[in-house]
């Protein structure tokens, strides 16, 4: 749902007579132009600071560090730094941390008053290990990195950061003198400013705008603190590819930013949002990969304010033969990208990790804010969502629509009409008078549902939620110090200060059963407008000079949603008394979000460019921990052509999160409303979802124990491969599978890059081989969807495809074994009971299966670990094989049998009939 | 093969009584007895479809053999299998392979959840006398529903000769004051020629009681023997602006200032103004007026009111519902309006035809072109007539944005054919 209508909003602040609504509506129907209006959003220019540090150009740094004041303890290093011009010093705070990472941190020695630093994000204090002085003279400082040839080069003046290894610098910070930090002062107005002035250099006598108050449109921000923004460069030599800081609607490979505005960080509610643009959406996750043929390496910048990201590259603009004319000529200067990172308030804290593959990288940022939380196996499934489900009678129709077309679903979704007057924690007396009643019925077929809870609270004495956040003080203030009022979904809104533990805890305690009435266990949460939304605020949110206790919302502001999220699923958690997962999605986030459940991409359109983009949009996410990412199945806006909706279902099923929704204005699109065709090509991808569940799950498993992606670009798996670093049409699901949706209207084809040299990859609609380290084209018509398994890989399914995930429980298990050129293959099974905590108890079943001199074996991956399945392997198909004489089967016990099997020469693919041993047992299969 | 959904309307009514006497000792899960004579047990199975032979031990072993899925008809195996629940004491049907044992009741006599954590009851005899208490309602309602409908066939038949007649009569009247307004034309011009003093009021026509009667009728749309204000908005507007409903104040003043009127005094008031009114004008306002009912009565009998005039009942007829916090109201062959307890009416969408498929052709109707949606296009309701012994508004949903769909029930929707099929269906 979701997005600002500002139409509505303007309607329902006209509460008297139908002419002015009239009026009004016609004015929106004739300048119904569609498309975001960028006018709502600031540009950097429209941005104070962010004008302020762009205006700063690349030059010697008017910083110098004073060696003389250098600490160096066994934990870490401290430093101070001067400005030459101001004198204003800052101090610098430099930590080896375990995993190969460098944090950098800058604040000022003394700053007026405390600058904020972000809480709640990283997941522990991270670990350190030393540091040693290597060398020292007046010039700087050289500090070893550990063991690893590491070392980092402190120079004095100007001040400026090289870490190296060997000799190859891998990334230098300040190397183009753009340090710069406002430091906190007083209003030049007041008195104390008479007072300092005489001793006030003449920078800072200038005027500059904006420093101590801003006006956007119609709304003006106080900045009683004045000017308070941070920025750092980073040179990354022999990089060329960057990626990550989303949320944007852009490409995988982030672009240079010199000929327009920088990528922008900063949580906001868009309408009908642009593609291929760098404007800030929903989300914000300040991290960056940067990626090139022998390194990966990323910058973690945590700040929560308002965030502008400039990136250069020496090489950008540069054709092919230009660069291929430079290597020839031997003139080519190192390729080399520069990154900028400006933000509004805080300290500068920055986290370097190192890599030096892309799976380090992950699991150094794993290491730092955790991974993705482990979803119930439900929720993995496929969920059916629309604004709105009107009653429960429409709930119940939508439900045994799905069983009459035989199309399995797990979710069906309620946004925000299904509450009282968007009251949330409440239910439309009339429309869903029996809440209770209709979970029970959904409990009966084995599925479930989620409602939404946004985070505005209407205003009305009458509403419990309301009058006991505002008798216990904890909505956020205004400037003035009175409770925060903004226009919402329900009109006059509050907004509750989620940074606060005690308002957290509270929250928490709403989802109980007694006290969120008409709940049941099989109910879920969404959280929406969580960036926050403020329909009347300035760019849609709330304003930065808004109080949370000590601090301001523009120190704050992209954490909100987090919190939201953080909050609510720990509700989940506690109404369970800790044994269920929670499931809990969210549209605003941060770095950390991963650990509290799902993310989508927000209000979308019907449109083919929305669905392309939702391939680089949630790559993107991935990339930064966040894998349980899937966009708007259909297109939110707008109403899709049979042919994107079913373009659209045979992407969503292969990217983590899975759901359909669209707009209220829109048509229904249930997917049996297309005639029997398009049903059935529904239905078969939805099913094809359902099958794979069992190798999604194990995905998901994997991602919570090592922060890797779940969908994850080609680079990440072949990161010497520079075919692949901009692919963004494909990706790969683990790495085992690799998706080339159809994401072109009236497509006869499509080229899919297979990587790898020495690899195959098998179509796993026709088991048929291809080679990698090629681009194949493949023909394609409605029903087909490019999905190839990489040979050398063993992808466990469930072929017995039910009504809901949980009706599928018991059922057996089909290996799908892809054999490599060398005639082996390699994967995992994971079982759990799919919806408690257990798992952490050491309560399920993770096995290595793995092939090799003709022997498939099932081998126990976690001895300590235990949990009995009644699950067993029915199915073992094995692609690339060659006709054996015999099968024979042992189990634990030492019996052995004969395998009756099916040999397919045309694809020389060899199909075991039922080995049918337990799924958790060891077990082997012998070819002969 | 196809996955017949459980209540596909064509299995024989085979009373499941019959089925006792031809239960195998050795059962095979999941058949009915029709394809029983494939099962017999021997040593091999011949897949239904032909393509393959497997061992007869492997029949309902949990482990699909065959492509079209007929070697597993009582086990979850084969993705296209489906399972036959036999159900004695209710009805037999079909359920796909996917929900045996899946922890869910299908069947109603639990056959199909014999290896699964499910706790299901045998409900059969119950849901069967339930049905059957069902059926026979609903046999009552469309035997009822007929006849009734047979009454309102007299009816329309008899009320479309009325109507005819005072089309008739009114095109007669209506031609008597074109002429005389032409008469009165050249009158005046002949005045004006000779420059005389302002033309004299038109005098009455003659023997116009009887249309001064069905004027009256036309404009009295309840019947009730008086013309009020919401009646003279509906039937008069005016010729120049004919999609303008008149005001309230204009209602009212053509009242004689009052909110109704009953025969009489409409004879020596309105019909008197509209016909003998003292200025050229105002009679030829009331000229406009006759058109307007002239038209609209002709547009009103140029609709498709079934073959044997059975709906044309229901016209000047409307029907409310009140739901939740909107009381919706259904004038067939009209329009449809909703009113929010606020008090704003909104349309949603005028007459715009019959839409119900090839073999129910009066099944449906389509109202259009009502007040226009945020997203573009305009509000539209689509009204399925269903057979019943009342005429009543039964539901109105609306599920998407500005589409409403509602449950009209009526005895002239019953339909003999509907009542062979009924049996089939539903029992």
């Amino acid at each position: 749902m979701g997005g600002v209508k500002r139409s509505i909003i303007k309607m329902a602040t006209f509460t008297g007579s139908m002419a002015p609504v009239l009026v009004l509506w016609l004015a929106m129907s004739l300048s119904g132009t569609w498309a975001v209006d960028k006018g709502n959003f600031k540009t950097c220019d429209q941005s104070a600071f962010c004008k302020r540090q762009r205006a700063l150009k690349p030059g010697d740094s008017p910083y110098r560090a004073l060696l003389e004041t250098m600490e160096l303890t066994n934990t870490r290093l401290t430093l101070q730094l001067i400005n030459d011009n101001n004198k204003v010093r800052l101090l610098l705070e430099l930590y080896r941390l375990q995993g190969n990472m460098t944090r950098v941190k800058i604040n000022e020695l003394k700053p007026l008053k405390p600058r904020f630093e972000v809480p709640d994000v990283l997941i522990t204090e991270p670990s350190t290990e030393p540091l040693s002085l290597l060398s020292q003279d007046e010039n700087g400082v050289v500090l070893s990195l550990g063991t690893e040839s590491q070392r980092v080069i402190i120079s004095a003046r100007p001040f400026r950061l090289d870490i190296m290894e060997g000799p190859e610098v891998l990334m230098s910070l300040n190397s183009r003198g753009l340090l710069a930090f406002e430091h906190l002062r007083m209003r030049k107005d007041t008195f104390s400013y008479k007072v300092t002035s005489t001793v006030a250099s003449k920078e800072e006598e200038e005027k500059v705008d904006g420093m101590w108050e801003e006006t956007f449109k119609s709304h003006s921000d106080s900045k009683p603190n004045g000017p308070s923004a941070i920025s750092l460069d980073f040179s990354l030599p022999g990089v060329e590819h960057v990626y990550g800081i989303p949320e944007h609607a852009d490409t995988l490979r982030l672009k240079t930013t010199d000929n327009g505005d920088p990528y922008r960080l900063y949580n906001l509610d868009v309408f009908q949002y642009e593609l291929y643009n760098p404007m800030a959406l929903y989300g914000a996750v300040p991290v960056m990969l940067a990626h090139k043929a022998q390194r990966t390496t990323g910058i973690f910048w945590l700040n929560a304010a308002e965030t502008w990201v400039d990136i250069s590259s020496n090489t950008a603009g540069k054709t092919v033969f230009g660069k291929m004319l430079d290597y020839v000529q031997g003139s080519s200067e190192t390729p080399q990208t520069d990154v900028r990172w400006i933000s509004e308030s805080g300290i500068i804290d920055v986290f370097i990790m190192l890599g030096p593959t892309p799976k380090d990288v992950f699991s150094q940022y794993a290491s730092l804010t955790g991974t993705q939380s482990f979803p119930p196996l439900a929720a993995v499934g496929y969920h059916q969502c629309r604004w709105n489900y009107n009653d429960q009678e429409d709930v119940a129709s939508v439900d045994a629509g799905f069983d009459e077309h035989d199309i399995p679903y797990d979710y069906i979704w309620l946004d925000i009409e299904h509450t009282d007057g968007k009251r949330y924690f409440t239910w439309d007396s009339h429309k869903f008078a029996s809440p209770k009643e209709m979970l029970q019925a959904l409990e009966d077929k084995k599925r479930k549902m989620v409602a939404i809870v946004d985070p505005h609270i209407k205003v009305d004495s009458n509403y419990k939620i309301h009058n006991e956040i505002r008798n216990k003080g904890f909505y956020i203030k205004n400037k003035d110090g009175g409770d925060y009022e903004g226009w919402c979904w329900p009109g006059s809104a509050g907004y509750p200060d989620f940074t606060r533990p005690d308002m957290r805890a509270w929250w928490a305690s709403m989802f109980a059963y007694d006290q969120y009435e008409g709940t049941a266990e099989n109910l879920y949460t969404w959280n929406d407008m969580n960036e926050p939304s403020v329909f009347n605020g300035p760019e849609v949110t709330m304003h930065k000079d808004a109080v949370h206790g000590a601090w301001e919302h523009r120190d704050v502001h992209n954490l909100y949603g987090l919190y939201v999220q953080m909050a609510t699923a720990e509700g989940q958690i506690q109404r369970s008394g800790g044994v269920e997962r929670p499931f809990v999605l969210t549209r605003a986030f941060f770095a950390g979000s991963q650990r509290y459940g799902a993310v989508w991409t927000g209000d979308n359109a019907a449109e083919w460019d929305h669905l392309k983009v939702s391939i680089p949009m949630c790559l993107s996410l991935g990339l930064v921990g966040i894998s349980f990412c899937g966009a708007d199945v259909g297109g939110f806006f707008k109403s899709p052509s049979t042919e994107l909706l079913v373009r659209w279902y045979q992407t969503g099923a292969y990217q983590p999160f899975f759901r359909a929704h669209a707009h209220l204005d829109t048509p229904r699109r249930e997917p049996w409303l297309f005639g029997p065709e398009n049903t059935a090509l529904i239905r078969d991808v939805v099913r094809q979802r359902y099958t794979l569940l069992p190798y999604w799950y194990q995905q998901f498993y994997h991602a919570y124990r090592t922060g890797e992606p779940i969908m994850r670009p080609l680079w990440v798996e072949y990161p010497q491969d520079p075919a692949t670093f901009a692919l963004d049409d494909e990706f790969l699901i683990g790495k085992d599978l690799l998706v080339h949706p159809v994401t072109e209207e009236g497509a006869r084809g499509v080229t899919a890059y297979l990587p790898g040299k020495d690899q195959v990859w098998f179509d796993v609609h026709t088991f048929q081989k291809h080679n990698g380290a090629q681009s194949l084209y493949i023909p394609v018509t409605m029903s087909s969807i490019p999905v190839f398994q990489r040979g050398g890989s063993i992808i466990p399914r469930k072929m017995r495809v039910r009504r809901s995930s949980s009706c599928m429980t018991h059922d057996p298990y089909t290996l799908y074994v892809a054999l490599n050129l060398q005639r082996t293959a390699e994967g995992e099974l994971y079982i759990d009971d799919g919806h408690t905590f257990n798992y952490e108890k050491k309560e399920f079943i993770h096995r290595r299966l793995s092939f090799a001199k003709n022997m498939l074996s099932s081998v126990n991956l976690a001895t300590d670990a235990e949990f009995s399945t009644g699950s067993w392997i029915e199915r073992i198909v094995i692609l690339g094989a060659s006709k054996p004489s015999k099968v024979t089967l042992k189990t634990a016990d030492g019996q052995e049998s004969q395998l009756e099997f099916d040999f397919d020469a045309s694809m020389s693919v060899l199909t075991l009939r039922k080995p049918g041993v337990n799924a958790g047992l060891d077990w082997n299969v012998m070819l002969q | 093969f196809i996955i017949l959904p459980p209540d596909m309307h064509f299995h024989m009514i085979i009373v499941a009584v019959f089925w006792f006497g031809f239960v195998d000792s050795r059962k095979i899960r999941g058949i009915s007895s029709s394809y029983k004579r494939f099962f017999r047990e021997r040593k091999s199975f011949l897949c239904i479809d032909g393509s393959k032979i497997i061992p007869f031990e492997q029949v309902n072993d949990d482990y699909c053999d065959c492509e079209d899925g007929s070697d597993e008809p009582g086990t979850s195996a084969c993705p296209q299998g489906r399972f036959y629940c036999t159900n004695l004491g209710f009805r037999p049907h079909y359920i796909p392979s996917s929900r045996v044992n899946d922890g869910i009741c299908d069947c109603c006599d639990a056959s199909d959840e014999y290896n699964s954590h499910a706790h299901c009851q045998n409900a059969c005899w119950n849901l069967g006398q339930r049905e059957r208490a069902y059926v026979e309602g609903q046999m009552r309602t469309l035997d009822e529903g007929l006849q009734l409908k047979q009454q309102l066939i007299e009816e329309g038949v008899l009320l479309w000769r009325e109507k005819q007649a005072q089309l008739r009569e009114l095109q007669q009247v209506a031609e008597d004051l074109q002429t005389k307004l032409e008469e009165r034309r050249s009158r005046k011009q002949e005045a004006d020629r000779l420059k005389e003093q302002t033309p004299r009021p038109p005098e009455a026509g003659d023997g116009q009681n009887s249309t001064v009667t069905g004027t009256f009728k036309l404009l009295d749309s309840n019947k009730d023997g008086s013309i009020t204000v919401d009646e003279v908005q509906a039937k008069v507007a005016l010729v120049h602006d004919e999609e303008r409903v008149l005001s309230e104040d204009e209602a009212v003043a053509l009242l004689g200032g009052d909110h109704q009127m009953d025969l009489t005094t409409f004879q020596h008031t309105l019909w008197d103004i509209l016909t003998n009114g003292g200025r050229v004008k105002v009679s030829a306002l009331s000229n406009t007026f006759l058109f307007v009912f002239l038209s609209d009565l002709r547009e009103k009998l140029a609709i498709d009111y079934g073959p044997d005039w059975e709906f044309l009942f229901l016209n000047s007829q409307c029907y409310k519902l009140k739901v939740y916090e909107y009381t919706y109201t259904l004038c067939p062959f009209n329009q449809v309006t909703q009113q929010s307890t606020a008090g704003t009416e909104v349309s949603l969408g005028r007459w715009g035809m019959w839409e119900g498929p090839p073999k129910n052709q009066y099944g449906r109707m389509v109202y259009e072109n009502g007040e226009p949606c945020w997203q573009g296009g305009s509000r539209s309701t689509t009204v399925t007539l269903t057979c019943g012994t009342e005429t009543a508004l039964r539901s109105v949903k609306e599920p998407s944005k500005c589409q409403y769909i509602m449950d009209f029930q009526t005895p002239v929707a019953c339909q003999p054919v509907l009542k062979q099929r009924g049996i089939h269906s539903e029992l």
